[in-house]
């Protein structure tokens, strides 16, 4: 059970400014934070508010002074006039938000839960069951990596009287209990922890299977949830060195973190595929993700890894679900519109949804690049940058979702990945049989082979490939405004 | 060793282990492979002997043996010479020798000797060996050398010594055109060697990692990256290290409890632990991840074949640890999987072969060494035997003791200490109580005992209460902690129940005596050990127990033969006898008896004072008859298998 919680000061205190200043009644947040299970203490990063609705209203709102239902719970309860009207939070909305946001994250910092700005006798007006419910669809669309903790927190910044209060909110009974709330300096002491981390995982697709759920979208899930098992295993360097269990302090700063896994290990996918079962094809799943994590102060080590090693495999899934979403979205645009949005759209599913079985071709699904984004004091956020996009995209995104007023230099975004590489030429036997073409020669083998298609392309076709692309990144971009206001529509 | 006589060899084992005169002297005619570590200790120091097994006593089947001695032999050491055991001159014999091991060498490295060899002919008649010198193959220029046996081999060897070991369990998928399924060793083979090739690559990492000890002792942990290693340097030259965590001799990880030979650290031995790991983050491609699908033109066949490496490396401690993993760890990995491969590949489409390597220190060889048993059907198989009788003969160890066996091996750390003791409380139980106890009493009688350890078993331990009707089934138990003890086989010692079913399963009793209280005799005990151990047993009768004294001379030698614990089973008491005291002239004796009817805790001392284990005469000095006179007594005599 948390029951102290520390807040960011210089960013709690300019949030607060920025609400006194606003004339707005009410309001409704994220907590971007981090709640540690077994010390029972909480931090709080910053808040961030919930963007409008489609509609343009406020996510969280002050109900009419008449409505009927707060109405006569208000009589009942307190017998006073009906003089101030409860809150009102569209909960599926900010669930949403907190989806979006929490993919934005690095490892060590989480949606922990929403925060309230209304006046005190609002607040006390609404029901604790209407904001435990809030909490609950946080906690749900935005989980947190390999945790089953059952507890998020509520915020409340009142402006009459002017106080702030932290409540606990167990999502199981949805009670409230009130908590040490403080403000401090913790930014000064977070560690930030980075490393590169590059994997091959291998699936084989048995050719008699479980046929309707065998999605390329499934199969890649399950594949870095095996993976997932995998990691645990890892022994680690920070900066070089051994991490060992009399490793309580580092210096202050930043950290280069290596994975140093078992020697093939990353098979052990494969492993469980029975020996001798009869194959019709691999899923290789490879490449390199670009990892980081926070930790907070006098948090031991272990959790810096424990979060390292969550953000890996967070990001796998929510990229795979940038995929997904996008697909999607494409796919609900071309069946509103006509017009063929893609080639995967036009012959029928999106690629992830396709079933693998089904498949005689080979076929190939490039996963978005992250790049971080500098979110405040040296601290940074991430983002997924499909081939298509640009920065542009990201800022958008950033200002959306972040709410990130100050305009970000395209410079300062990090880029630690490249673009995934492009399809290799190599077929089921070479890629079996030429097992040990890790991945170095695979990646050699990739770029050599793009290399030269490009320049027999550049080479034969040279005046049409300018206006290729330009025409291309006009389709792009006008997908893309169609895409992303499609994007906002998947919440109702 | 440049003296003033000239070269002298030194040689740490005792003459009559290098000659292999343990076995039948006719059968040790033939060529032993001498044992040194170029590397380590000094020239022309012999640590032991293996006997040449392929082939013609004579004519060796050079890449067969060198096989076996790559499997055999810790990577640290090597073959540095070879005797010759047969008729004919000194000197000739011993170029013979010298010409045997130069081709076994170049079987073994494929590389020319760089070092002086030892040449050594045995000469039968006064059973001494003369070791010659040879500095170069071509031509073999032999010089005769004076020789010392070292007093005190257990220091020389083990004083500058450490261990290295590395275990990796890895799975390789293969997969085959289902239709086509006769590429599969071809292709299993190239995935292997890729597999080994991977050890060298420059995303490997080793962690080295000191022996885990409970003494409080810090342990020390590094990590060494592939691509600091040089794997193509050739193991006598040594380079510059460059930096601190390469330099790190072997040292900085060893612990202050020494290796030794001796049986005592045999259970729980120490090494430097090496484990294989790759990095996940040196690797200069960035891009971001992708899933391919490829389908496979024709149905595909995925088999998939489990690996379990596990070699033992010596080093001197002041050998880098860098080097020791370049030279030794990795070159012994290559040559492991090399070895599995071979014994995986005729059978990988049908039920793959569990090979498993296992480490020893059999009683009398200096240094551990490694064998791969395929365990698919257990140890007992009969090919299983007949590898570990090839072995027993080649270290030239006693041929009717098992000391190869999987319960014999070497076990590293913690491990071994709890794998010992079946005990499910824990605590370990009493062993060789007899030690200490007072004479027996008998002027001038030779006393013949137990050979070996056996554990105390006795009523109500392990929380049974069998006090009343347990004493044979305790005797058993003693019995069978015996067989245990002497590495005879690795089963638990059974409880009351587990001794019942095993009689019921044999159809001796109903199976309603299983959970009963009943009484057994000498009879089921045998029936028992046969099921239970495959071992036999003799049974002497005596009408009376005034009889028993006059079977002394046929106890004495048992026990001078076999060495087992005796059952004697009479009235309503069992007893477990563990030697005798006879003096053949006098007719005077006395014998050494266990009492299983002791129901108090195991404390040695109450167990001496209260007579529980000790010395009784047939009759006391008071006049009491120990064994009663109107009672039928069974002795039941286990016979010690003649087994390896």
């Amino acid at each position: 059970m948390v029951k102290s919680v520390v807040g960011e000061e210089t960013q709690l205190k300019s949030a607060e400014d920025r609400l006194f200043q606003s004339s707005v009644p009410a309001e409704v947040g994220l907590v971007v934070g981090k709640l540690n299970p077994d010390s029972n203490r909480g931090f709080v990063y910053d808040l961030i508010p919930t963007p409008p609705t489609d509609g343009g209203g406020p996510a969280g709102s002050l109900g009419s002074e008449v409505g009927g239902r707060d109405d006569k719970k208000k009589r009942s309860k307190g017998g006073k006039p009906s003089a101030e009207p409860s809150l009102l939070i569209d909960g599926d909305w900010v669930a949403e938000h907190a989806r979006q946001v929490s993919r934005m994250l690095l490892g060590g910092m989480n949606v922990v839960g929403i925060y309230i700005w209304a006046s005190e006798a609002s607040f006390k007006a609404t029901m604790p069951s209407i904001l435990a419910q809030a909490l609950r669809l946080v906690a749900q669309a935005a989980p947190w990596y390999d945790s089953e903790f059952d507890e998020r927190l509520l915020i409340h910044i009142s402006y009459s009287p002017r106080r702030w209060a932290c409540r606990n909110c167990s999502l199981a009974s949805g009670s409230l209990q009130p908590c040490d709330f403080r403000m401090g300096k913790l930014l000064a002491s977070l560690q930030a922890f980075r490393c590169m981390y590059n994997f091959e995982i291998r699936l084989p697709i048995v050719h008699v299977g479980p046929v309707d759920s065998n999605t390329f979208r499934n199969v890649l899930f399950k594949g870095i949830t095996y993976h997932a098992k995998d990691l645990q295993s890892a022994k680690v360097l920070i900066d070089g060195n051994l991490v060992t269990e009399d490793l309580h302090s580092i210096s202050e700063g930043f950290h280069k973190v290596e994975f140093l896994l078992p020697f093939k290990k990353d098979m052990s996918a494969e492993g469980k595929a029975c020996s001798s079962e009869e194959v019709s094809g691999l899923v290789v799943f490879s490449g390199s993700v670009c990892a980081s994590a926070y930790l907070g102060p006098r948090e031991p080590i272990s959790q810096a890894i424990a979060d390292l090693k969550g953000d890996i495999i967070t990001s796998l899934r929510s990229r795979l679900d940038v995929i997904s979403d996008e697909a999607e979205g494409e796919a609900a645009l071309a069946a509103n519109s006509n017009i063929e949005a893609s080639e995967d759209a036009s012959s029928g599913k999106p690629i992830h949804q396709l079933i693998i079985h089904e498949l005689r071709k080979p076929c190939c699904l490039s996963f978005p690049r992250r790049v971080l984004v500098p979110w405040f004091a040296g601290i940074f956020i991430c983002d997924y940058m499909q081939p298509s996009e640009t920065f542009e995209d990201v800022k958008d995104r950033c200002k959306e979702m972040m709410s990130m007023e100050a305009p970000i230099e395209a410079s300062a975004i990090v880029e630690p990945e490249t673009a995934a590489a492009t399809v290799t030429e190599k077929s089921f036997w070479d890629v079996t049989h030429g097992d040990i073409a890790s991945l170095i020669d695979d990646s050699k083998n990739r770029r050599h082979l793009t290399e030269k298609a490009g320049s027999g392309k550049s080479k034969g076709s040279s005046l049409y490939f300018p206006i290729a692309i330009f025409i291309l990144l006009v389709a792009i971009l006008v997908g893309w405004a169609i895409t992303f206001s499609g994007r906002k529509k998947v919440a109702p | 060793m440049e003296g003033e006589n000239g070269r002298c060899v030194r040689v740490l084992c005792p003459k009559k282990t290098l000659l292999g005169f343990s076995s039948s002297s006719k059968e040790s005619l033939g060529i032993r492979w001498l044992i040194g570590s170029p590397l380590f200790l000094p020239p022309l120091t012999v640590v032991s002997a293996f006997r040449c097994l392929h082939g013609d006593p004579f004519s060796p089947d050079f890449s067969r043996e060198a096989d076996d001695i790559r499997t055999l032999l810790l990577r640290g050491f090597d073959i540095i010479g070879a005797l010759f055991i047969g008729h004919g001159t000194l000197e000739e014999n011993a170029i013979k020798a010298v010409e045997a091991f130069c081709r076994l060498r170049k079987s073994l490295h494929n590389d020319e000797v760089s070092f002086d060899m030892i040449g050594a002919a045995a000469d039968l008649t006064i059973g001494d060996i003369c070791f010659f010198v040879s500095g170069s193959a071509k031509p073999i220029n032999m010089e005769a050398s004076t020789v010392i046996y070292e007093d005190n081999p257990d220091n020389y060897l083990w004083e500058k010594g450490c261990l290295l070991r590395c275990e990796l369990a890895f799975k390789l998928p293969t997969y085959v055109p289902v239709n086509k399924t006769s590429d599969v060793e071809e292709t299993f083979s190239s995935l292997v060697d890729a597999a080994a090739a991977k050890f060298k690559g420059p995303y490997v990492a080793y962690l080295v990692e000191g022996p885990n000890i409970s003494s409080g002792e810090a342990s020390h942990s590094i990590v060494l990256h592939g691509e600091e290693f040089d794997f193509n340097k050739h193991p006598s030259h040594q380079k510059p290290l460059n930096t601190s965590a390469e330099a790190q001799s072997c040292s900085y990880f060893c612990s202050k409890n020494k290796f030794k030979s001796t049986s005592a650290t045999r259970e729980t031995a120490d090494a430097i632990r090496v484990t294989v790991l790759l990095n996940k983050s040196r690797n200069n491609n960035s891009g971001a991840p992708i899933a391919e699908y490829l389908p496979a033109s024709e149905l595909a066949r995925l088999v998939v074949v489990s690996f379990k490496l596990d070699v033992l490396c010596y080093a001197s401690e002041d050998f880098p640890v860098a080097a020791a993993i370049s030279e030794l760890v990795v070159p012994a990995l290559v040559d492991q999987l090399e070895t599995m491969k071979k014994a995986i590949i005729p059978e990988l489409l049908s039920q793959h072969p569990q090979v498993c390597p296992y480490h020893f220190l059999p009683p009398g060889i200096l240094h551990p060494i490694t064998a791969i048993y395929e365990l698919r059907y257990g140890e007992t198989e009969v090919k299983q035997g007949e590898i570990r009788k090839s072995l027993h003969s080649r270290l030239g160890l006693p041929m009717d003791r098992p000391l190869l066996r999987i319960a014999n091996a070497l076990s590293f750390g913690s491990k071994g200490i709890m794998g010992s003791n079946s005990i499910p409380n824990g605590c370990p139980l009493l062993k060789d109580v007899h030690t200490g106890i007072p004479n027996s009493g008998v002027s001038g009688g030779i006393t013949s005992l137990v050979d070996g350890s056996y554990e105390y078993y006795h009523y109500l331990l392990n929380g049974m209460d069998d006090n009343g009707w347990g004493c044979a089934y305790r005797s058993l138990q003693t019995i069978i902690s015996w067989y245990r003890l002497q590495q005879y086989t690795s089963i638990e010692v059974p409880s009351h129940r587990e001794i019942q079913l095993s009689l019921v399963e044999i159809g001796d009793k109903e199976p309603s005596f299983v959970g009963s209280r009943e009484w057994i005799g000498a009879i089921e005990l045998s029936f028992v050990l046969d099921k239970l151990l495959g071992v036999s047993c003799k049974i002497i009768n005596v009408r009376s127990g005034e009889e028993l004294p006059e079977k002394c001379r046929e106890l004495a030698m048992h026990f001078e033969t076999q060495g087992t614990p005796v059952m004697i089973g009479g009235g309503v008491l069992a007893y477990t006898l563990l030697g005798v005291d006879y003096n053949e002239v006098s007719g005077d004796c006395a014998f050494l008896i266990l009492d299983p009817h002791y129901t108090g805790n195991d404390d040695l001392k109450k167990i001496v004072n209260g007579g529980w284990c000790g010395w009784k005469k047939a009759v006391d000095s008071k006049g009491r008859s120990f064994f009663l006179k109107d009672k039928f007594y069974n002795l039941l005599l286990p016979q010690r298998p003649n087994m390896v």
